[in-house]
């Protein structure tokens, strides 16, 4: 599958069939610690669709262009981090710069962004599937959807089970992890719609 | 010990799980004509499991049992193959009840239908025992009454459900009372209707749920089948095949894991579960689709909740 519409289906599969959280299980921390309230979830939801579109992109330039000429795609890891950390720390400074309320709204999230495993994932499966330039924005652009899907879902959950009366054994972390895997399981209905690499 | 149980007797009373559980009995009989004796060896282990399960439980948290258990324990036992291996059924309905419920704390708690969920986790988890091993129903007098399972060299690989994705046609009529292959208790069209529309003129389900998600299905379905894409099912027929009539009023209308407190969400959440019920079908790999549809809208249930109180809000904040 290689057509021209090869990097919608992969923009749907990064949501759906292979959601980075759901299927991949990447991004966990800030999904289990920031997912206690829905507007922050919302925040951090947006800045990570946004981190993961973009960073992937540029990932994808300087693997391309500067890496893999030089031959040094051994040091990807390296480079990928650096690449992210520089980048979220640039919007940080243009943010505060242009958007006062924005910033202060985005709060910690940013800079949290930085560690988030699923935007450096991201980055290493384009590697590994061997996406094209569009493509590979596709994908970034649907994992971090997917992402905020599952964030913005399990938001609204931990608000309902504010009335629930969850064992002491289970609070927090525990039940949190229960329920995403109920998620999970859900989430293996979309399994098999679409396949890619 | 004998006045503490007269003081609180062991199983809470609640009308609208009753109205439930009466409304399935015609569908539990029916199982029985239709796969013999068997299935209600299967309605017996399964329902003894998930009391006890629930039972464990609620000693712990000094609860009663709910009968809301009954529901459960029963659509998942009918939701199951004839051929179901008991053990697989029980697993089934202790993780439903366990991790679909009472880690919640019982019942009202629930974010997700426990008996779909139960359903989903033995499907996911030994699929070939599940879905590769119906037979074919008995017909005339007296029926699966005087049997304990149909002949099992009437052992067909498919169901109506996949065998019309298959490009086979099938008299409506078998779809419609039932004489189908397919699981205990969701063969039979005609009576899930009737039962399912009492619970709706009763109002113990809700009818812009059920009236949404059929709205939800049939016109992505329609949509598909004439588009023409390969291995789509005729959307009148889908409508009658596998568990979605069944499904689509009994576990969609939970009225604890569905969309609660606002009549526009009812309508998203009913929508969402027959949309998700035609793009599965469509094109995932599980011909069962409904029970994944449902809990992803069960999902963004809270999310859809909360979204319309907040809309709702903030008109009434506009207007004063």
């Amino acid at each position: 599958m290689n057509g021209p519409l090869f990097p919608l289906a992969v923009f749907f599969a990064a949501i759906f069939t292979s959601n980075i959280l759901l299927t991949n299980f990447l991004g966990m921390c800030s999904f289990l610690s920031v997912s206690r309230e829905i507007k922050t979830s919302a925040g951090l939801g947006t800045a990570v669709t946004f981190v993961m579109a973009t960073t992937t992109v540029l990932n994808w330039l300087v693997y391309h262009y500067i890496l893999l000429p030089l031959e040094l795609d051994y040091l990807r890891f390296i480079v990928f981090i650096v690449v992210i950390a520089a980048f979220v720390q640039l919007v940080e400074m243009v943010i505060e710069r242009v958007s006062e309320g924005l910033y202060a709204a985005l709060g910690i999230f940013l800079p949290l962004i930085t560690v988030n495993c699923a935007i450096l994932g991201v980055s290493l499966f384009m590697v590994i599937r061997d996406y094209d330039l569009l493509s590979s924005f596709t994908f970034g652009l649907g994992s971090g959807l997917g992402w905020f899907l599952a964030i913005m879902a399990m938001a609204g959950i931990r608000q309902k089970l504010a009335k629930a009366r969850v064992p002491k054994g289970l609070e927090g972390a525990g039940i949190t992890l229960i329920i995403t895997g109920m998620m999970a399981l859900a989430f293996m209905g979309f399994s098999g719609m679409i396949n890619i690499g | 010990m004998a006045d503490k149980a007269k003081k609180r007797p062991l199983v809470m009373k609640q009308k609208i799980m009753a109205q439930v559980v009466y409304a399935l009995i015609p569908l539990v009989v029916a199982s029985i004509y239709f796969f013999g004796w068997r299935s209600l060896a299967v309605l017996a282990v399964v329902n003894l499991a998930g009391f006890l399960s629930e039972y464990v439980f609620a000693r712990v948290y000094k609860q009663q049992v709910s009968s809301a258990v009954f529901v459960t324990t029963t659509l998942f036992a009918l939701s199951m193959p004839p051929t179901v291996p008991l053990w697989i059924a029980a697993v089934g309905i202790v993780f439903g009840v366990v991790f679909g419920k009472m880690v919640f704390g019982g019942f009202g708690r629930n974010i997700f239908n426990p008996a779909l969920s139960g359903r989903a986790f033995v499907y996911v988890s030994f699929g070939y025992p599940l879905t590769s091993s119906f037979i074919e129903p008995v017909s005339g007098f007296p029926g699966g009454f005087a049997r304990w399972l149909p002949e099992l060299d009437s052992l067909t690989k498919a169901t109506p459900l996949i065998r019309l994705s298959g490009g086979q046609d099938l008299p409506f009529m078998d779809l419609f009372l039932g004489s189908t292959s397919g699981s205990l208790g969701e063969t039979s069209a005609l009576l899930i209707i009737i039962t399912g529309v009492i619970l709706l003129i009763l109002k113990t389900a809700s009818y812009r749920i059920v009236l949404a998600c059929f709205i939800g299905y049939l016109v992505p379905q329609t949509a598909f089948f004439f588009i023409g894409l390969s291995g789509v099912l005729h959307p009148f027929y889908g409508l009658f095949a596998g568990s979605l009539l069944f499904a689509f009023f009994y576990m969609a209308t939970d009225p604890i894991s569905s969309s609660q407190t606002t009549n526009k969400g009812r309508w998203v959440y009913g929508l969402l579960v027959g949309v998700l019920t035609s793009l599965i079908r469509t094109f995932s790999s599980w011909p069962e689709a409904v029970t994944f549809a449902i809990l992803l809208a069960n999902m963004f249930a809270p999310l859809l909740d909360y979204a319309f109180k907040q809309a709702a809000a903030k008109k009434k904040a506009a207007a004063t």
